[in-house]
Parts: C-alpha cells; sequence; structure tokens
C-alpha cells in the first residue's frame, strides 16, 4: 500500500471510530450504561491511534508537518482535542465529556474530508522554522481554550443544576454534596460525577496552560511576519483576533486573582473560547463568506482557500451551540430564600 | 485628584478599558478597510489609559505585596492558624521534626522563653511575577513607540530600492550590489523560494549576502526585505533586470521583542509558581500546622498530607483543604 492510500485509510478509520464512539456516548449519557462509556473511551483512543499514523505519514509524503492546508489544520486540531481528552481521562473520570469530544472530532474531520486532501507544496512565506514552532503552538493553545469551555460549560451546567434542585440554602446544598461524593442518593446524571471547584480549577489549568502557549504563539507569529514581510504586526483580521482572544484571557485570569466568582469567570472562558472560534472559523471563513455573499469587504489576506460556505455553516453551528447553553443556563430568578451564589474561584488569591 | 486615583487603581477600570478596546478591535475587522480603527486618537488614547492602569495598579501593590514578602508574621496567633484553608493539630510532633520535611522552603524562626514558631515559604518570585508581566507588556509598547517615532524620522524608512543586476545603490554611507538573482521552482512548477545574491559594501570591507522571503538582510538599523523583481525579463531572458527591496527601520523593534520576552516569563512566573506559606507553632504535646497558598491549593493540601504521613501522623488531626463556599 503506498503512503497516500495508508494516510487515507487511517483518517477514515478515524472518522469512522469517532462517529461510532459519538453515538456510544450519547447511548451512555441518556441509559447510563458505565460499560458503554469504557467502550466508547477505548474507539476514541482506537481511533485517535489511527490518527496519529496518518498524520506521522503524511508528514513523510508531504514533506512539511501536517498543518499547512485545511485539510491538513482542522484534522491535527481534531487529533489535539482527543489527544487532550484521552490525557485527562488518564488520571480522573472524564468519560462523560466524550460526547462533547467525539461528535466535535468527528465534524472537525468531517469538515476537513470535503477540503481537497494533495499536498501542496510550500510557498516561499511559509519556508521557515516557525512553521514548524508557530503552528502548532498555537493549534495547541486553541486545544487547551476548548477544553476549558468543555469544563466550564459543564460548571455553568452543573451550577444552575445544584440551583434549580431544592428551596434550600446552596451552601448546605454543596457541602452535603461534597460529602457524599459518589455516592448520590438519587440517579446519578453525567453531571453528578463532577464537583463544582474541581470543573472551576480544570478551566483554570487548562487556561493556565493555553494562555502561555497563545502568547509564545503571538510572539512567534510576530517574529515570522517580521522576517517575511517587514512589518511585525499589521493588524490583519488573524492577527487582531488572536489578540483579542488574548484579551479576552487577560481578563479571565485578573478575575481570578480578584476573587470575582468562578461563575463570571465561566462565562469569560465561554467568551474566549467564542473568540478562537472567530480567530479560527471566522477570518478563515465567513470574513471571506460576507465579502463575496453580502458584499462586506473586510480588505483580508485568507491563508487558505477553504470552502466558506462550509466553514460559516460550520461556524454558525458553533455559535448555535453556544449561544443554547447560555439560554439554558441563564440565571432563573431567585426564589425568595435562595441567597444568590456566592462561591467563589478556588484559585484565587 | 483622588477619584482619579481611585479609578486608575481599580483593576475592574483596567478590566473595562480592556473590553472597550476588545469591542473596538471586533468590529475593526468587519469594516472595509477597518484598520484606520487603530491608528485613531480614541484607540490610542485608550492603549494610553490602560497603560497608565497598568503602572498605577502595580506601583500601588508592589509595595504593600513586598512588605508581606519581605517581613512575614512568624509568629502568629493560633486562631489565625486555624482559619488556615489547610490546618492541622499534630499531636507529639516537635518544631524540629518538622523542618527536616520542609525541603526547599526557607524558614524562618521565632522564640522566646515561652512558644517557639516556625515560618517556611517557597515560590516568592510567583507573587512577582504578574509585576514582571505588566512592566514586560509596558516595554513592548514602548517599543512600539519608539519604533513609530524614530522609523518615521529615518528618511530611507518605507522606501523602496531598485537595484538593476550587476549594478549597485548607494544607501547613507554604504552601498548594495545585486549579483544575482534565482527563482527555484517546485517540480510542479510552483515556485519554491526567491533568492537574491547581494554585497554590502561598506567602507573597505565587502559582505555577502542572500536574501530570501523569510531572510531579509540588515544592516547598520536598515533591513532590506524582498519587494519585488522584474518578472518580465525573468519569463523571457530566464534572468530578472532588476530586484526592488523594501527599506525598513524599526529601531524599536528590540524592544518589542525584549519586552514580550520579559513579560512572558512574568506570566509563567506567575502562573507555575504558586507562593506557599506554612507557619508551625509549638503548642501544648504537638505543633499546630497551617498553610496557605495563591493557587492550586488542592496539589498544596497533598503535600502537606504527604509530609504529615511522613511524620506518622496522618490521621489525627482535622484538616480543611478546601473551602469552596
Amino acid at each position: 500500500m503506498d503512503m497516500v492510500a495508508f494516510e487515507h485509510l487511517g483518517f477514515e478509520i478515524a472518522l469512522g471510530t469517532y462517529l461510532l464512539a459519538s453515538i456510544l456516548f450519547v447511548l451512555y449519557v441518556s441509559i447510563k450504561k458505565r460499560r458503554l462509556g469504557a467502550m466508547g473511551v477505548a474507539l476514541v483512543f482506537f481511533g485517535f491511534v489511527f490518527q496519529t499514523f496518518a498524520l506521522i505519514d503524511r508528514w513523510f509524503y508531504a514533506g512539511h508537518p501536517p498543518w499547512v492546508s485545511t485539510y491538513e489544520v482542522m484534522s491535527f486540531f481534531a487529533w489535539t482535542i482527543v489527544g487532550a481528552y484521552l490525557v485527562l481521562n488518564i488520571k480522573s473520570d472524564y468519560k462523560s465529556v466524550g460526547v462533547l469530544v467525539a461528535p466535535l472530532a468527528f465534524i472537525l474531520l468531517g469538515f476537513a474530508s470535503m477540503q481537497p486532501t494533495n499536498p501542496t507544496p510550500l510557498i516561499p512565506a511559509l519556508q521557515s522554522i516557525w512553521l514548524l514552532i508557530h503552528v502548532p503552538i498555537v493549534i495547541l493553545s486553541y486545544c487547551a481554550f476548548v477544553v476549558a469551555f468543555a469544563a466550564s460549560a459543564l460548571y455553568l451546567l452543573k451550577d444552575n443544576e445544584v440551583s434549580a434542585e431544592s428551596n434550600k440554602p446552596k451552601h448546605v446544598e454543596r457541602v452535603s454534596e461534597k460529602t457524599q461524593g459518589g455516592q448520590a442518593q438519587k440517579e446519578a446524571t453525567i453531571l453528578d460525577r463532577f464537583r463544582l471547584e474541581e470543573l472551576d480549577e480544570l478551566a483554570y489549568k487548562s487556561v493556565a496552560i493555553g494562555f502561555p502557549l497563545l502568547t509564545i504563539g503571538i510572539i512567534t507569529g510576530a517574529i515570522w511576519a517580521n522576517s517575511a514581510w517587514g512589518s511585525y504586526w499589521s493588524w490583519d483580521p488573524k492577527e487582531t483576533w488572536s489578540l483579542i482572544t488574548w484579551f479576552v484571557f487577560v481578563i479571565y485570569l485578573h478575575a481570578r486573582t480578584q476573587n470575582w466568582n468562578a461563575r463570571f469567570a465561566a462565562y469569560i472562558s465561554v467568551a474566549g473560547f467564542l473568540s478562537v472560534i472567530c480567530t479560527f472559523l471566522g477570518v478563515g471563513y465567513v470574513l471571506p463568506f460576507m465579502e463575496t455573499y453580502l458584499g462586506v469587504s473586510a480588505g483580508l489576506h485568507s491563508y487558505a482557500g477553504g470552502d466558506a460556505v462550509a466553514g460559516t455553516v460550520f461556524f454558525c453551528g458553533i455559535l448555535g451551540a453556544v449561544l443554547l447553553l447560555l439560554f439554558v443556563t441563564r440565571r432563573r430568578p431567585p426564589s425568595a430564600d435562595a441567597a444568590p451564589s456566592a462561591h467563589t474561584a478556588v484559585n484565587g488569591s | 485628584m483622588n477619584l482619579a486615583v481611585k479609578i486608575f487603581t481599580s483593576t475592574k477600570f483596567a478590566v473595562a478599558v480592556i473590553a472597550v478596546i476588545i469591542a473596538l478591535s471586533a468590529v475593526a475587522t468587519l469594516l472595509p478597510n477597518g484598520n484606520f480603527v487603530f491608528a485613531s486618537p480614541f484607540f490610542i488614547a485608550l492603549v494610553g489609559i490602560l497603560s497608565i492602569s497598568t503602572i498605577i495598579c502595580s506601583l500601588t501593590r508592589i509595595a504593600p505585596l513586598w512588605r508581606t514578602i519581605a517581613n512575614p508574621h512568624i509568629n502568629v496567633s493560633d486562631q489565625f492558624i486555624k482559619a488556615l484553608p489547610y490546618h492541622a493539630y499534630l499531636a507529639g510532633v516537635k518544631l524540629s521534626d518538622l523542618r527536616g520535611c520542609l525541603k526547599g522552603y526557607s524558614c524562618l524562626e521565632a522564640s522566646d522563653s515561652k512558644e517557639e514558631a516556625l515560618f517556611a515559604q517557597k515560590g516568592r518570585i510567583g507573587r512577582i511575577g504578574p509585576y514582571i508581566a505588566h512592566f514586560g507588556v509596558l516595554v513592548l509598547l514602548l517599543g512600539v513607540l519608539v519604533g513609530a517615532a524614530f522609523g518615521y524620522s529615518n528618511q530611507y524608512n518605507n522606501k523602496i530600492a531598485v537595484i538593476p543586476l550587476g549594478g549597485s545603490l548607494q544607501i547613507a554611507d554604504f552601498s548594495l550590489k545585486l549579483s544575482n538573482f534565482s527563482v527555484d521552482y517546485y517540480n510542479d512548477g510552483t515556485v519554491k523560494d526567491y533568492r537574491a545574491t547581494v554585497y554590502v559594501l561598506d567602507g573597505n570591507s565587502t559582505e555577502i549576502h542572500y536574501v530570501t522571503v523569510n531572510e531579509p538582510l540588515t544592516h547598520k538599523g536598515l533591513t532590506f526585505y524582498l519587494y519585488s523583481y522584474d518578472s518580465t525579463g525573468l519569463a523571457e531572458l530566464g534572468q530578472a533586470n532588476w530586484v526592488a527591496f523594501q527599506i525598513k527601520s524599526d529601531t524599536g523593534v528590540s524592544f518589542v521583542w525584549g519586552g514580550a520576552l520579559i513579560a512572558l516569563i512574568g506570566i509563567m512566573l506567575s502562573l507555575y509558581v504558586p507562593h506557599k506559606r506554612i507557619w508551625i507553632k509549638e503548642s501544648r504535646q504537638g505543633v499546630l500546622f497551617g498553610g496557605m497558598t495563591n493557587k492550586r491549593l488542592v496539589s498544596f493540601a497533598r503535600e502537606l498530607d504527604n509530609m504529615r504521613s511522613e511524620l506518622g501522623n496522618a490521621d489525627r488531626a482535622d484538616k480543611t483543604t478546601q473551602s469552596g463556599g
């Protein structure tokens, strides 16, 4: 079998496996059979191994790292997210997060498969050592922010569940929940496995990994731009949105040191995720889409041609999902005896 | 005046300014030719206000912080220790036993006739991290300012230097001679790279440089980027008749990189180095023992648990690891 065919086989196995795992995870969270969750993780791992081989194989035959074309970047991004999910599951039980991760990986790979897969030779500007450093660092930072988003989304869902559960004051509720640990008296939902503080701390830890990576990514990008175009910063939409993302997480980190409440931090983490999506999909697809179909000219140079319509649909899908999350977890009017949440960030100083 | 100080020392105000900067930047990417926003006096004023706020916030916070770090209270009250997020009473343990467990901690002791107390801490640098980061960002902004001020005043900045093949061009007190220009192709005919061979003649010295897309030529503070070339000659005769270089002069760029590096170090210190503090006090037949940290309380609690099991005192005392509510 030649290398191209092997790569496509690995890619397609991963694609199929992630789809199958998505179905298993949906079943797992709806009928709560432990074995389904374990099978889901095993399947995801299986797909991940094949995708790893596919990426390495492609690196060899394309002659450049597998993060240049849209096809490659989407696939690599999915690979980092699945990898982070598997790493998280080594120490703790985050199996049920697979209900988000597996479909996301499937959609990313599905989107990748709609793009041209033939490797194109590197244009002169991309032939730089920074291609090897800058791109994976930025993608890893995005991956960390996706993990932070997942933790914050679960935090918001859990926080709402806790406050909706009863009319008892919240603190008492939380303490009893903590001490009873896994032996919940009622039928366990997927959220019961997590403690609010754990989710909050997971979000913080992910941002603590993603933020320095994004900082390094922006700096290396500026160094690269300076050597290729003679200017380290030109406010193109990609640069601008990466800086916006950086600023959103600056707010997040300051919120932590100020002991602002954890729910507020979770909202900022969600905003940071939206900003990542704008940087990643918005600049590459939505702006060209607006330029082509709505006649709004942003005057940008997009890096990859790609399919503007599919990318815009993808973007709107994610935006819709986030808006749905915000709607579902919106603060309901407090009942007479329940005080507003005073749960503060664990990591604040 | 008082109000101004109050506003500028508030983190909430700084965050509000950042939020406005974010909103403006986002709108600018949606506008046709929206880049004018970033050069507008309003945007520059916002960055200026944020810088001043950063300076004032840092200055007003660093002095009290320094005092707590430099002169920690060693002998604290029992109530103080019992109010710490992690605390325990270790029966039958002596202060001297604990000293051996505090590896990597710097210890301070206070003793008088009645009682003995020990204070141990590590990771103080982590507390300074945010201020190092702020300083780095300010140096970076200074670099942008210097680049804008001196870059524009340099007569060569942003000029295009067109050099004929084999010819040379005098710039300031040196000259560039273009000896060759070549284009590399991939097998499928797309361009792999452009390469200009340039001699820099300065006084008696001659240096050879190969200028490619990712490797500009820098000499005496001026940087020459491949900008354009004579493609008609290339197609017909196999060689370009001329090559154009864009000249850039940015004296602030080293401040930008230096500032970015300082900021990065500060960010890493503040995120990865927790400031851990432990207070220990002899009390009755044992010691009272408590600790706090500014981040990652869960792992610090685990460290202290391990310390206790080393002393064979794991299960005798009560503790509070997290105070969530």
